[in-house]
């Protein structure tokens, strides 16, 4: 016997078959011992399930059981209410904490701007403890060089300072 | 928002750290010459960086050699002097921020008093004349800490 077959057998018993296969499952009970025989079983089981279903008794009425489900559901489903929370803890976070962190970034910017920028640049300065020494002064930024150069005074005068014959430069 | 300030603050006393170490510095007596050696054997020659810096400006020598190297540290806003020679000794005190003095004294005398900023990577050169048409420099340097 097919499964096909078996299954009809099965919707014919429950009665969901429509006309025309009602009358070829029935046709086919007529001929078929097979089919005869499983639908025989196929009843009992049925009846024996629908007569035999052991019966639970709630401790407490339907309406009081399904109740009890209802206010578990909405006691889940209410949204927790907020602690109380201190005013000043929440300003702390809200508003300093946040502000103290741009304060410190700010300080430390224009702590750098200050030093680079608006501070005038410090010269050197050159002091000649004795008379007899002069000094002459020059940088270079490429070679981040100064170069501090002493002459002796004694030998020449202010005047001749533009042929000295000990002129370091070329 | 815990790391943030955390971070920033490791860095202002990381800055404040630095700024409150010694100054490692290095001083130099350097004879420049056109000769080709030095009179005496015991200079050698210039290292090769501060050889380069001397010849890019439009000295007349072209041959340095260095008599004497002294590393040193300055504590904050404190001062050492230094012996180049026998006759030549250098003082060196730290004014803050990087700023630092240094008295030339010569033969027992103060020739030179230089005050000026000397941040890492500046060089300050004192010099002057010698005999046989030479001269002296002492350079002076910030270096790193061995």
């Amino acid at each position: 016997m097919k499964h096909e077959e078996q299954l009809k057998l099965q919707a014919y018993l429950d009665g969901e078959l429509s006309g025309r296969e009602t009358r070829a499952v029935e046709e086919l009970v007529a001929r078929d011992a097979a089919a005869q025989n499983l639908l025989a079983e196929l009843r009992f089981t049925k009846t024996a399930l629908a007569g035999n279903e052991p019966e639970i008794k709630l401790p407490e009425s339907r309406e009081f059981y399904w109740s009890k489900i209802e206010r578990e559901i909405q006691r889940l489903e209410t949204v927790p209410a907020t602690r109380g929370t201190n005013w000043f803890t929440w300003w702390w976070r809200r508003y300093w904490i946040p502000f103290s962190g741009f304060a410190v970034m700010m300080a430390l910017l224009l702590g750098t701007v200050n030093q680079y920028l608006f501070r005038s640049p410090v010269l050197e300065e050159i002091d000649n403890p004795s008379e007899e020494t002069g000094a002459f002064t020059f940088r270079s930024d490429k070679e981040r060089m100064t170069v501090v150069w002493l002459y002796d005074r004694t030998e020449e005068t202010a005047s001749d300072l533009e042929d000295l014959e000990e002129d370091p430069v070329k | 928002m815990k790391f943030c300030f955390l971070f920033l603050l490791a860095l202002m006393s990381g800055g404040l750290a630095a700024q409150a170490g010694e100054m490692k510095l290095q001083a130099q007596l350097i004879w420049a010459t056109n000769d080709k050696e030095s009179p005496d054997p015991k200079h050698k020659a210039v290292d090769k960086a501060l050889e380069k810096k001397l010849q890019q400006l439009p000295w007349k020598w072209n041959n340095y050699f260095e008599v004497n190297s002294q590393d040193f540290a300055l504590p904050p806003k404190g001062a050492q002097k230094v012996s180049m020679s026998k006759k030549c000794v250098i003082e060196v005190k730290d004014l803050g921020d990087s700023r630092v003095e240094v008295t030339l004294i010569g033969q027992g005398k103060a020739a030179n008093k230089t005050t000026k900023p000397l941040p890492k990577g500046d060089v300050l050169i004192i010099a002057g004349d010698s005999e046989n048409k030479c001269a002296w420099f002492v350079v002076i340097k910030q270096v790193e800490s061995k």
